[in-house]
């Protein structure tokens, strides 16, 4: 089926390698056997299923190298928990900053899309600028919050 | 791999940001993809960190609060504010967290666990944690969620097996709390929630006021304000021995507990509803003999075929 064949392709531009085909067929298994299954593109949902599987996948990795990473470390102790909430509250207080320099409307563009999920077209048309505005907002910001993200790391 | 020394490029980002939305386009990501075997876990690296950010701000309160706000959170006994917003984000954020991306593959399954007044009830949890609900409580769960706890109303004991990665969130009223590796004891009801710690830690309200609470310590919502207080850690979930122990606590809240424990009604009238209690009850004991709970809170106790209400003397 070509549809299975598209997504056998996606999956292994996607680092599936080998697994590829087990893969497709599992996103196929699974999706064909819902009950709300899709109605208005199912190769869209075949896609967002196999690349959210593929997300997870990496997730798992990432979590798993981490607490390999943590058990090798033998200076890795628990971090106390007063100094856990500091560095949590810190946290808060940067990327509260950040947002506050990136100013009002990035911030209500990335909420608003983000968070609340409203459509980039929607929110263009609710803050009365361009779609595109919209776009470059929402990468600015997220650009930001990244790189903010990486220097706390 | 070594991939955490690489700086997250725009490219992968702007994929990332494009394939959310509901006019994705497969085709052409593949296409990109395909160009080079790296652009794969690019763009893994550059959803993973949209995804932490996006909780990260989802849980900050539009309304910014002032460090200097944040760092009196951690004195003792600030009567401070706390906005209400921050809740539902943080505890979405925390859902978002536990399900994952995987929307599909992992519905919500809820479940609740309810108790009569009197009864008592252990609910053993996936991850070897456990909750003890009290007579008269109510927890919302998810088979698919196994770290969040919604507490709906009544009291109960929480042993959480403590997971740094995943860590346990319990939703009450409008207060969010997360576990940082305890043993303690929420309780709501319409005037109140209480939050007391007999081990480990737990962090309230942690996207907003962030208080830290440490063995020996609870905390007390009412209204919008949040008040710390101190507490005796053996005294935390001793209502599952059939003792309540009381620190300065309102005859109302008194009477609320006594509710739940003895499985019958017992109400405070407006006049001693304010009046506060020190001092430990027996529940077995006044079981026995109700007489002694008016003497042990200073009350009469008028019993009719509504229950007991705490009056005052005549």
């Amino acid at each position: 089926m070509a549809n299975r064949d598209k997504l056998v392709r996606f999956l292994l531009a996607r680092g599936a390698g080998d697994a590829a085909e087990d893969l497709a067929h599992d996103v196929w298994l699974k999706v064909a056997g819902r009950a709300d299954g899709p109605i208005g593109n199912p190769l869209a949902y075949l896609y967002r299923a196999a690349d959210t599987l593929m997300i997870d996948r990496y997730r798992a990795r990432r979590q798993a190298e981490a607490r390999d990473q943590a058990w090798s470390d033998r200076h890795a102790q628990e971090q106390p928990a007063a100094d856990r909430s500091v560095a949590a509250r810190q946290e808060a207080g940067e990327v509260a900053a950040l947002l506050t320099t990136l100013g009002s409307r990035r911030e209500a563009v990335f909420r608003r899309v983000r968070i609340d999920g409203a459509a980039q077209r929607e929110v263009a048309a609710e803050l009365g600028v361009s779609l595109s505005t919209v776009e470059s907002d929402l990468r600015i910001a997220s650009r930001a919050l990244a790189d903010l993200k990486e220097r706390l790391r | 791999m070594n991939d955490d020394s690489t700086p997250l490029d725009d490219e992968a980002f702007g994929w990332a940001l494009r394939m959310e939305g509901p006019d994705a386009d497969w085709d052409a990501f593949t296409l990109w993809l395909e160009h080079d075997a790296s652009r794969s876990e690019r763009y893994d690296r550059a959803v993973a960190a949209l995804h932490d950010f996006t909780a990260d701000v989802a849980a900050l309160s539009p309304v910014t609060v002032p460090a200097s706000d944040l760092i009196a959170a951690n004195d003792d006994m600030p009567a401070r504010r706390y906005t209400r917003r921050w809740i539902g984000g943080a505890l979405a954020a925390v859902l978002a967290g536990a399900i994952g991306l995987g929307v599909w593959t992992e519905t919500p399954r809820p479940y609740a666990v309810e108790t009569a007044p009197g009864e008592q009830r252990i609910v053993a949890l996936a991850d070897g944690s456990s909750i003890v609900l009290a007579g008269g409580s109510k927890v919302r769960l998810d088979h698919n969620a196994p770290r969040v706890a919604m507490v709906e109303r009544g009291e109960m004991l929480f042993r959480i097996r403590h997971d740094a990665a995943h860590p346990f969130a319990v939703g009450v009223g409008d207060l969010t709390l997360v576990d940082l590796g305890t043993v303690f004891d929420v309780k709501t009801d319409a005037q109140r929630t209480r939050v007391s710690v007999a081990e480990g830690a737990v962090m309230i309200d942690p996207d907003g006021a962030a208080l830290p609470l440490d063995p020996g310590q609870a905390v007390v919502a009412e209204g919008d304000s949040l008040r710390r207080l101190a507490v005796e850690p053996g005294d935390v979930g001793a209502w599952q021995e059939g003792r309540l122990a009381f620190d300065g606590v309102p005859l109302d809240e008194v009477a609320a507990d006594l509710s739940r424990q003895l499985g019958q009604p017992v109400r405070a009238a407006p006049a001693v509803a304010r009046r506060t209690f020190r001092g430990t009850l027996d529940v077995q004991a006044l079981k026995r003999r109700p007489a002694l709970l008016g003497q042990l809170l200073d009350v009469t106790v008028r019993q009719d075929a509504d229950g007991w209400t705490l009056e005052p003397h005549p």
